[in-house]
């Protein structure tokens, strides 16, 4: 942006794949002009999109909580509804989030991500009679899940891992790991131990190597790599 | 059993881990306290009963140490398991072969000094 | 041309991520604990050198002062003092003495540029 306020075009180089047509992916240069108002990358892509409707991306709320717009943004994992325009260094490099298959453009196939979070059985588990009305929690117990439930599933950590890259049919990987602990965490979940049965073999929690990839690019601040010490401490206490 | 371990195969490379910082930290202190080593202080440091024992389980942490950290670096890089298991047999064979070596070594110089 | 069905591409072109610190210690870690398990066994054969006779233990400290060797011997110093610094860094996070973002990326570096710093000082006092 330029002294006067005066918008000037930004350069966005972006992945293109149509499995339609192409054999193999290429990257093309765009020029957008930001309008007033446009802040976050994601502004600018929309306005691409009524330029070259071939285009091809996720996004639904534009606000950091639907986690549809994960791509890899100069390197690095991020969502493009949260970064700013003006921190980012040009040309803007956009690919898809590294080690998914690509379905088209930044778009990928999510099918494993999601088949690990099913794994980890992501719901609460309890045998015990159901109160007359909710299971209740005290401030304290409800505070150990905060830092945990806020994952908005949009696998920026999980494709910024290298161990996932390598194994990502059999490592669980950052996100599945860190919803695995928000529920061995819930006071409420009764099935602390058969879930850390689970958790304790060498690809789908040991592939770690709290590398930390994790924590760095999550956009919501979370910290997988901590929920992952707390899962191997929790599986230390349970084996002496 | 499972081939691999999980959680005893990570507690087992942590164990060694302070083992041998514990190892490295008494070398260290003892080679910077003394005189530069000379043969007869090393021979009779490494060939008195405390020293010959000290040894191969200083190897022995290295061989179990570098056999956890070779084979996560083998389940993490190669998947076929054509190449992967003779890999790591051939490894687990030598790490193996070293650490007999080491204890025939010590234990021949600790009849002899004996 | 049209793409193979089930054959979808990736991106992983490594040299077109940004790394953060930590992942250049992890990187580093582990090939610095390769470099020393190829060491073992030479370590395993100058310990049986090195009690046989006092004119083995010389011979030995000969050959490992060779001009040739010294920048082997620096290589082998860096990468114990990588592993060492880099794996105390992970022991103490594994306990959580240090693991958050900020912390983690600040011993990182201090592991990656200690590691420098002593292999440096072993090339000046072993090259020179």
């Amino acid at each position: 942006m330029s002294a006067g306020g005066e918008e000037e075009d930004v350069r966005i180089s972006i992945y293109r794949f149509n499995p339609e047509t192409d054999a193999k992916p290429r990257m093309q240069d765009y020029d957008v002009m930001p309008e007033a108002g446009d802040k976050k990358l994601l502004d600018a892509l929309m306005r691409l999109k009524t330029v070259d409707d071939s285009l091809s991306f996720r996004r639904s709320c534009r606000e950091g909580v639907c986690g549809s717009d994960a791509m890899n943004i100069n390197g690095r994992n991020g969502l493009a509804c949260l970064t700013s325009l003006a921190g980012l260094k040009e040309p803007v490099v956009l690919r898809p989030l590294p080690g998914f298959p690509v379905i088209r453009d930044l778009i990928v196939d999510m099918t494993q991500f999601f088949a690990h979070y099913h794994a980890i059985k992501p719901y609460l588990i309890n045998d015990e009679l159901a109160p007359e009305r909710e299971r209740l929690q005290t401030p304290e117990e409800r505070d150990r899940l905060n830092g945990l439930y806020e994952c908005i599933l949009c696998a920026c950590c999980s494709a910024f891992c290298p161990s996932y890259w390598w194994n990502p049919d059999k490592f669980i990987g950052p996100a599945g790991l860190l919803q695995a602990y928000r529920f061995i965490s819930d006071s409420r979940d009764t099935a602390t131990a058969e879930r850390l049965a689970y958790l304790d073999d060498v690809y789908r929690l040991y592939r770690c190597r709290t590398i930390m990839n994790c924590t760095e690019v999550c956009p919501k601040s979370l910290s997988p790599s901590h929920a992952i010490e707390r899962i191997r401490l929790a599986l230390v206490r349970e084996s002496s | 059993m499972r081939l691999f371990l999980g959680q005893r195969a990570w507690m087992l490379q942590r164990a060694t881990a302070v083992v041998l910082l514990i190892f490295l930290a008494a070398a260290a202190a003892m080679l910077l306290a003394g005189p530069p080593l000379s043969y007869e202080r090393w021979h009779a440091l490494a060939t008195s009963p405390h020293g010959a024992v000290l040894i191969v389980v200083l190897f022995a942490a290295l061989a179990l140490h570098g056999w956890i950290g070779i084979r996560d670096i083998v389940l993490d890089y190669l998947h076929s398991p054509a190449v992967r298991l003779p890999l790591l047999g051939l490894i687990a064979l030598v790490l193996i072969a070293i650490v007999i070596r080491v204890a025939l070594t010590m234990a021949a110089h600790f009849m002899t000094a004996g | 041309m049209r793409a193979p069905p089930g054959s979808a591409p990736k991106f992983l072109n490594l040299s077109q991520i940004r790394f953060p610190i930590g992942a250049i210690a992890s990187i580093g870690h582990r090939i610095s604990g390769v470099l020393l398990l190829v060491t073992l066994p030479l370590l395993a054969l100058a310990l049986d050198r090195s009690l046989r006779s006092e004119a083995e233990f010389e011979a030995l400290r000969e050959l490992v002062s060779a001009p040739g060797r010294a920048l082997l011997l620096v290589v082998v110093v860096w990468a114990a003092s990588h592993h060492v610094l880099a794996g105390l860094r992970h022991l103490l996070m594994d306990v959580g003495i240090g693991s958050r973002l900020d912390q983690a990326r600040t011993s990182a570096w201090a592991a990656i540029v200690a590691a420098g710093v002593i292999a440096l000082a072993a090339a000046v006092r072993w090259l020179s």
